[in-house]
């Protein structure tokens, strides 16, 4: 019995497209505007939350983490890196460093393929 | 698409720019209107940058084209049927968070903030946060390990993370250490491969 495969044209994660959508939804959020401790919360959540909406409408059969670093801009030392155990042939990443007069801000996508 | 009315203000704000279009009657956007609001975007984004920092898979063309033909072929594989529907072993949150945050403990103990031990550090630590979350034997769970170091100089910083997954299997761990000149974090997450 054929179980129902959709065809694919692409294996593996697109991360150009993340990229753009990512990139589209900080811009949209953060864009000309300046650091500010009662906003910034709020700013955080939306740029995650958007994202990842964005992804999942893109309709494919992954599970997504987004993080989303902002912080003001100054002199500070930040460092970050990550460590994956996956099936490299379907899972990957994709990181998306923005900034701006007064903050800097990192979005990381992660997507893990279900096997359906 | 609210194209008109940015259309108008923008035109205001360019006189010399384009003649403007007066738009009389029903048509499909002018090459003009696009430009406006790409020359909007590009101002209200004037002082802002962005790059992509780290991208996987690989773009190098002549890698990618092999992995290309590798995966598709990996594509038609079908995995057999493994009939289980829950995890052998359920990742277990709070062991995991325990031994974590026992590892940084130990691995930072009396380290200072330097900027290019910390880079090495930062990998380090990565992979041996990995390493000890593999050793706990969950069959068939993915991990995501990320550990950031933020220098302690008096700026605010924010981080939020969302996710889909399976609320049932997927969870993650959380351990922080704070020092009086940086503040270490490690988050973990776990998502089971159906």
């Amino acid at each position: 019995m054929e179980e129902y495969h959709r065809p694919c044209d692409e294996v593996g994660f697109n991360a150009e497209e993340a990229h753009n959508i990512v990139k589209e939804c900080v811009d949209g959020v953060l864009g000309g505007e300046d650091y500010n401790q009662n906003n910034i919360n709020q700013w955080t959540a939306s740029i995650v939350e958007q994202s990842l909406a964005h992804l999942v409408k893109l309709g494919k059969a992954y599970k997504y983490i987004v993080t989303c670093a902002v912080v003001q801009r100054s002199a500070y030392g930040f460092h970050t890196a990550s460590s994956c155990f996956w099936d490299t042939t379907s899972d990957g990443t994709c990181t998306v460093r923005w900034e701006n007069r007064t903050m800097n801000c990192i979005v990381n996508v992660f997507a893990i393929a279900i096997v359906l | 698409m609210d194209r008109r009315p940015r259309m108008t203000k923008s035109s205001a704000g360019q006189a010399t720019h384009h003649s403007p279009v007066a738009p009389k009657r029903e048509r499909r956007p002018s090459m003009f209107e696009k430009e406006a609001y790409a020359q909007i975007l590009r101002e209200r984004l004037r002082e802002s940058v962005h790059d992509v920092q780290y991208v996987e898979p690989p773009f190098d063309d002549s890698i990618a084209d092999i992995g290309k033909e590798w995966k598709s072929a990996l594509a038609k594989l079908k995995f057999a049927n493994s009939y289980r529907m829950e995890p052998l072993k359920k990742f277990q949150a709070h062991s995991v968070e325990i031994k974590v945050q026992q590892m940084l403990k130990e691995s930072l103990k009396d380290v200072k903030y330097d900027d290019k031990a910390f880079s090495h550090l930062s990998l380090d630590l990565a992979d041996r946060v990995l390493a000890t979350v593999k050793e706990f034997g969950y069959h068939r769970y993915k991990f995501i390990v990320k550990v950031l170091f933020i220098e302690k100089t008096g700026q605010a910083i924010n981080i939020a993370s969302r996710w889909i997954w399976d609320v049932a299997w997927d969870s993650w761990v959380e351990a922080k250490h704070e020092t009086e000149s940086y503040v270490a974090l490690v988050l973990v997450f776990a998502l089971y491969c159906e």
